[in-house]
């Protein structure tokens, strides 16, 4: 104000002084108005399909939080990772963070989530919201820092009319009659050409999902890729005669029987466009059918022996006020309405226990299989240890090069030759991290 | 004085650019040699120091072996397809220049280099299609087998050269357009005047005095082919997987065992082996067009 008097040739008059004042002050309040009342958080999530689902919770927190803005930023999951390794080190990752506990081990390592503030910790450690596997799941040494959301878990998928086409009346019980059953649906033209496949396998592409594909048909003969001691260490021992089964089953599908070669269209794609009978894929494909192929005849099953189960939670970066408000959306996002909404419209399995799923097991039938499983069926995850990701990329590599030889189909010490490799390949990373059992 | 306000100038000109240069291309260098000697999952504060230890497990990692196989493969098919391909194909433009489609020649040629990647990579996805794509069609419409391009071991490294050089031919040309209007007519026309043919020129004329072109243009193919990494990746990549075989080159090893396995030191190492590699064929390139150039 001094200034604005130094400054006036002709000083103002005390109330045109206060007036003006006023006025200032009024301006620089609706400036920074914005500035102080609205509040934005971001949500890095690794499944696109879920984009949706984040803005149906934020905007049911609009009557709460009118002022909170909620950024959804969904990417692919390889994608996803390779940006919260950056970001999250960098400080500049978002509040609101989707991943899977096997991946976020490694960030909660080294301090890089928040811990859950007490009313979190009650809700998550509540036995009447959470198993003990999904409360585990969120935890760090006995700690919550997470808020479990959904999670990932595999069943069967077959078409119900080239089923009947092909006289078969039931899902198939053993993991043995899967080859049969493709082998009578594989369609194939006048030289023999498969043109429909039988039984759709992961069989090629980058990544590690080839590995964890072919961990949840080994688990079906009994046996996992890595298995923990009692001494919480880790082990690779599957080159027997139930790993053999496993890679001998995808060997003489592809190379003997031909039900499936490594060219055709492949997984939900090929499902929806009824280029494949069946499929084991997660329940995210209920909802990717309705949306995309809402005519096609298919059913679901449970699998032979057990399902893998990937738990996906919410963490939470950063600190004061964004902080705050990122846990209020994690909670939000695990309100029963929002889960339920989740379910229905996105096809992701939630892992709060409480929820009634019956209205939307009747309209969606095919969900069945992922949430009415019988009492003997047993599930495996993905360990929670820092090599999980190269474990599963070095077997892929060599999953894939076993696959594209035929010669492998019909010989079964070569199978044996590859499972002893990757097997000890595994085990020599687990020895690099001192993570392996005696 | 003036002499030495003049070199002050000069100095205080260049600064700018060599500070910049310093920072955003020595500095990442000099980081990745000093991490190749470390042990980082990327998220650790700790950073031990654990000496020549990556270098000496990249000697038994058959994913690196398989990785700088397929980028030598593709970096060297790339440089043979693509340096005489773009010779003759600007010695063709070039002595063509009447024709009135030579302007459309040139653009057709470039348009590739300067075609975002991925977009392309896309197309030539669709193209290499073992059940859709048009270069089956083509065929077995001439009575030959089709093709698993991108499953077969051996066609999926070739479908990257092919998409590579495709890429690479129209800056080669670009270059070797102007190497061609660089030489000097009086020569070739007394070639001509003692008989030598269109061909003969070519060879014993174009070919000699274009060596500092070429060396130009094969030390730029073949670094960018070490460099190779969107055209593998996107080949191979789907939203859904089982799309083509994954064809492991150095860069995409790299950014594998940074951000997905998270051992960014042991990446440091690999990335070092490259810069090595890439050096030891630029020195070895040098010498062996200057000497040959001086002869």
């Amino acid at each position: 104000m001094a200034c604005v008097s130094k400054l006036s040739r002709h000083p103002l008059p005390g109330s045109h002084r206060r007036a003006l004042l006023g006025s200032a002050l009024g301006l620089a309040a609706i400036a920074l108005a914005p500035a102080v009342s609205a509040q934005e958080i971001r949500v890095w999530s690794g499944y696109p399909e879920l984009a949706p689902f984040y803005e149906h919770v934020a905007e049911g927190m609009k009557a709460q939080y009118p002022d909170l803005s909620v950024k959804v930023e969904a990417i692919a999951l390889r994608e996803h990772e390779k940006r919260l390794a950056l970001g999250l080190t960098s400080g500049e990752a978002a509040e609101v963070i989707e991943l899977g506990t096997s991946t976020a081990t490694r960030y909660l390592e080294n301090g890089l989530f928040n811990e859950a503030p007490a009313e979190v910790t009650a809700f998550v450690q509540d036995p009447a919201n959470f198993n003990e596997f999904f409360r585990d799941s969120a935890s760090y040494e006995g700690t919550v820092y997470g808020l479990p959301l959904f999670r990932g878990q595999s069943a069967l998928y077959y078409n119900t009319e080239m089923f009947e086409a092909a006289g078969l009346t039931e899902p198939p019980a053993a993991m043995a009659d899967y080859t049969k059953y493709a082998e009578a649906l594989t369609k194939r033209d006048a030289n023999g050409t498969p043109t429909v496949s039988g039984w759709s396998m992961r069989l090629s592409g980058g990544g590690q999902g080839i590995a964890e594909k072919f961990w949840i048909n080994m688990f079906q003969y009994g046996e996992s890729l890595v298995e923990q001691d009692a001494n919480g260490m880790w082990k690779a021992d599957f080159a027997n005669e139930q790993g053999r089964a496993a890679l001998k089953q995808y060997l003489e599908n592809v190379h003997t029987l031909k039900t499936v070669t490594i060219e055709m269209p492949a997984d939900a794609e090929a499902f929806e466009r009824e280029q494949t009978a069946m499929f084991i894929r997660e329940s995210w494909v209920i909802g990717d059918i309705a949306a995309k192929a809402p005519d096609l005849p298919y059913a679901t099953a449970t699998l032979p022996r057990g399902s893998i189960v990937a738990p996906v939670s919410l963490w939470i970066s950063g600190e004061g006020a964004e902080a705050e408000a990122a846990w209020a959306f994690a909670q939000a996002a695990n309100e029963p309405d929002n889960l339920l909404w989740l379910l229905d419209n996105v096809g992701w399995l939630p892992n709060r226990s409480d929820l009634d799923y019956s209205a939307i097991l009747e309209a969606k039938p095919a969900l069945a299989a992922f949430v009415d499983y019988p009492d003997s069926y047993e599930f495996f995850s993905l360990p929670n240890i820092g090599p999980v990701e190269e474990i599963l990329t070095r077997t892929a590599a060599r999953l894939t090069e076993a696959f594209a030889n035929p010669a492998l189909a019909t010989d079964d010490a070569a199978i044996d030759a590859v499972l002893v490799a990757t097997q000890d390949e595994i085990n020599g990373l687990l020895e690099r991290e001192g993570l392996l059992a005696q | 004085m003036l002499r030495r306000k003049r070199w002050l100038f000069a100095i205080l000109a260049i600064l700018p650019t060599l500070a910049l240069f310093a920072w955003l291309r020595m500095y990442p260098i000099f980081e990745t040699l000093r991490l190749s000697l470390h042990k980082w999952d990327i998220l650790s504060k700790n950073k031990p120091f654990i000496g020549l230890a990556n270098f000496k497990e990249l000697l038994g990692d058959r994913l690196f072996h398989e990785a700088l196989l397929n980028t030598t493969i593709i970096a060297f098919g790339v440089l043979i397809i693509t340096i005489p391909t773009a010779m003759v194909l600007a010695a063709m433009i070039h002595y063509r220049t009447r024709s009135r489609l030579s302007g459309f020649y040139e653009t057709a040629i470039f348009l590739p280099h300067v075609v975002s990647l991925v977009p392309a990579a896309m197309a030539w996805k669709w193209i290499f299609d073992a059940r859709l794509g048009p270069l089956n069609a083509v065929l077995t419409a001439l009575g030959f087998e089709p093709q698993a391009w991108l499953f077969d071991p051996t066609l999926s490294v070739i479908s990257v050269i092919v998409l590579c050089s495709w890429q690479a031919l129209g800056y080669a040309v670009l270059i070797y357009l102007v190497g061609f209007k660089s030489l000097p007519v009086s020569l070739f026309e007394a070639a001509k005047l003692d008989g030598a043919s269109g061909p003969q020129s070519f060879w014993f004329l174009s070919i000699p005095m274009l060596k500092p072109i070429t060396l130009y243009v094969s030390v730029v193919t073949l670094v960018s082919g070490f460099n190779v990494y969107a055209q593998a990746f996107v080949l191979a990549s789907d939203a859904q997987g089982a799309p083509g075989r994954q064809v492991r080159v150095l860069v995409l090893d790299m950014l594998e065992n940074s951000f997905r396995n998270y051992r960014v030191g042991y990446a440091a190492s690999e990335a070092v082996v490259l810069l090595l590699i890439v050096l030891v064929l630029t020195l070895v390139q040098f010498s062996l067009l200057r000497e040959r150039g001086r002869a």
